[in-house]
């Protein structure tokens, strides 16, 4: 790849040789201090960050995983998009978008871990398996799990992109078959940074990216480790739908009036509000759109194990509970039954009881 | 029926406020919190600014769960330090194998008919306390951290996130806090039945005024029917 050749370059060196003006590098500077909630005054930070700093070297994993997060990746919309952002995070690894194969790329993943020991970022992408050894996902001729480990020993930091990486994903959902197991689960010793979706939005992982690199520090997490910037609010709570949430105004199926209207998804089960990421701030694909604006419920796809919590489209998960399907009101309708039952019950034994006293009473008297 | 033959003043009036207080907040936030989870009016037609469809059904759950706090802080106070004999915790011991004793054992006894002749309490029977303990102390507790730190998502960084925000990881997330807390709200209708019914049935066996003590305060010893 070429970008091995550049390792030394800074942003703007690439900005630059790509033809991109001064006036749309400051822009995109701009653009991303307010991506990462920086007040206008860090602007000449990131600037002179970009500018000045080498670029991070980046190793790009890819285990159990669906390359969602590479497509997300791919169209960030800031100026002149894909391969400038290639160059950008000096991606000097990736297997799936690299042209080289087999040994001369693994050399080459080797070669950088050795060069930039300590400092370069590794990015994962999916997950490994942990299940016998590791053999249901084998990459280069070993298994995933012993590569992860090998190459997170030397890297700065982690980042753990989409929800595979950050929590699991569909391949940790119950019954587990492989083994899966999140970046987290495996790697102990080292910062990771979790950016989880499915896929996470393409500026949220540029930006991520921008932040360390401009500040050499990993952005503030939240309690799951989730950068603050982009997880620190609920879908609800930004979600341009939620006035029709708070007037009651829902719609109740996907061919009704109300579907046309654009009413709350709440009760076709809209996860938006136990959500957390940036869906109705930054939207998808340069802000055209996200899943609630084309009439989706949120799925709640960069919260911790949500395939296990469905279905999708309901409020209240369902749950086993004695040998089937139920969820809490089920449950809990069935226990009140139960308390009652045996209210009644114990009144019966009870009533017989004291008849019985009371005539053995009787017959004592007389 | 017996004839009265001494009143002894048990509920006093800080309890009975309590009791109240907490029956009419209990029933409120489980029939708001129900609806908000399956909101099933619709509102009329027009524009969602005419409405609170939603919103006044949280706006009550909110409400109703201040007061709740408010109620069992103060039910905590007065516990601790009312120097109330009937209403302190003094006698509640479950740490010490010595309190699942005899009056343990004989007051499940009577509860399971293997007694014939029934313990009687002035305040609360050992499984009483017991089940207030469980459902009243621990399932307010947990309704109430479990709700704060739901009630503080729409502010991350503020009081309740930072306070009771931990409840979130510790149940795996957001909407399964949510799910726990729903499933968890069911234990005050169950309770409800089991109260009322221990409480008339004890009026019943006893004779001892239970239910209307809770009332005026008082509960009466009877004296045995004359034989």
């Amino acid at each position: 790849m070429e970008v091995v050749m550049q390792s030394n370059q800074t942003f703007a060196d690439v900005f630059k040789a790509r033809g991109v003006s001064r006036r749309d590098f400051l822009k995109f500077c701009s653009l991303t201090s307010v991506y990462l909630g920086l007040s206008p005054s860090m602007v000449p930070n990131i600037v002179q960050a970009m500018e000045n700093k080498p670029r991070t070297p980046v190793i790009w994993l890819h285990g159990l995983e669906c390359t969602c997060c590479s497509e997300s990746f791919i169209r960030s919309s800031h100026p002149t998009i894909e391969d400038l952002l290639f160059n950008m995070i000096s991606l000097d690894y990736d297997d799936v978008l690299s042209a080289a194969a087999g040994h001369q790329l693994e050399d080459q993943r080797k070669k950088i871990m050795k060069e930039y020991k300590g400092k370069y970022i590794l990015a994962v992408e999916g997950n490994a398996s942990t299940k016998d050894d590791g053999v249901y996902c084998m990459v280069g001729g070993d298994s995933f799990l012993n590569t992860l480990k090998e190459t997170a020993a030397d890297a700065a930091a982690i980042v753990a992109w989409g929800a595979c990486a950050s929590f699991g994903c569909v391949q940790n959902a119950d019954p587990n078959p492989t083994g899966a197991a999140p970046v987290s689960d495996i790697i102990k010793d080292k910062p990771i940074v979790k950016v989880p979706g499915c896929p996470p939005i393409s500026e949220v992982m540029t930006g991520v990216i921008t932040h360390f690199h401009t500040f050499g520090t990993l952005p503030e997490l939240d309690r799951f480790g989730r950068p603050k910037a982009f997880y620190n609010t609920r879908i609800h709570d930004k979600c341009y739908r939620r006035a029709f949430f708070d007037a009651g105004m829902f719609v109740r199926s996907f061919d009704d009036e109300a579907t046309r209207k654009g009413w709350c998804l709440y009760k076709m089960g809209c996860k938006g509000p136990t959500t957390y990421n940036s869906c109705s701030k930054i939207q998808w694909n340069g802000g055209t759109s996200f899943p609630i604006g084309s009439g989706h419920p949120c799925i709640g796809c960069s919260e911790p194990n949500f395939w296990d919590r469905g279905p999708f489209y309901k409020r209240l998960a369902e749950v086993p509970f004695l040998g089937s399907d139920s969820n809490a009101d089920k449950i809990g309708v069935i226990a009140v039954g139960a308390a009652a039952a045996g209210a009644a019950a114990h009144a019966a034994v009870t009533a017989v009881k004291k008849a019985k006293t009371d005539k053995h009473e009787n017959n004592d008297k007389a | 029926m017996g004839r009265i033959i001494e009143e002894i003043y048990v509920w006093r009036l800080p309890v009975r406020l309590y009791h109240w207080i907490n029956a009419l907040c209990t029933v409120a936030l489980f029939v708001t919190g129900m609806y908000i989870a399956a909101p099933i009016l619709n509102p009329p037609l027009g524009e969602a600014v005419w409405y609170k469809g939603l919103a006044w059904w949280r706006y009550v759950h909110f409400a109703a769960a201040f007061i709740f706090i408010a109620n069992f802080l103060f039910r905590m106070y007065w516990a601790l330090l009312g120097g109330d004999k009937y209403a302190r915790f003094g006698g509640f011991r479950p740490w010490s194998p010595s309190w699942w004793g005899t009056p343990f054992k004989e007051q499940v006894a009577a509860y399971l008919f293997i007694r014939s002749d029934e313990p009687n309490y002035v305040g609360h029977n050992p499984v009483a306390a017991l089940a207030h303990f469980v459902f009243i102390f621990c399932g307010s507790a947990f309704m109430i951290f479990s709700g704060l730190a739901m009630y503080g998502e729409n502010n991350p960084g503020g009081f309740n996130a930072t306070w009771f925000g931990w409840m979130i990881p510790l149940f795996g997330g957001s909407y399964t806090l949510h799910f726990v807390h729903h499933l968890a709200a069911w234990i005050f209708p169950i309770y409800v039945i089991m109260h009322l019914y221990a409480v008339f049935r004890h009026d019943v066996v006893d004779r001892t005024s239970v239910t209307s003590s809770i009332i005026t305060g008082y509960k009466h010893k009877v004296e045995e029917e004359p034989a």
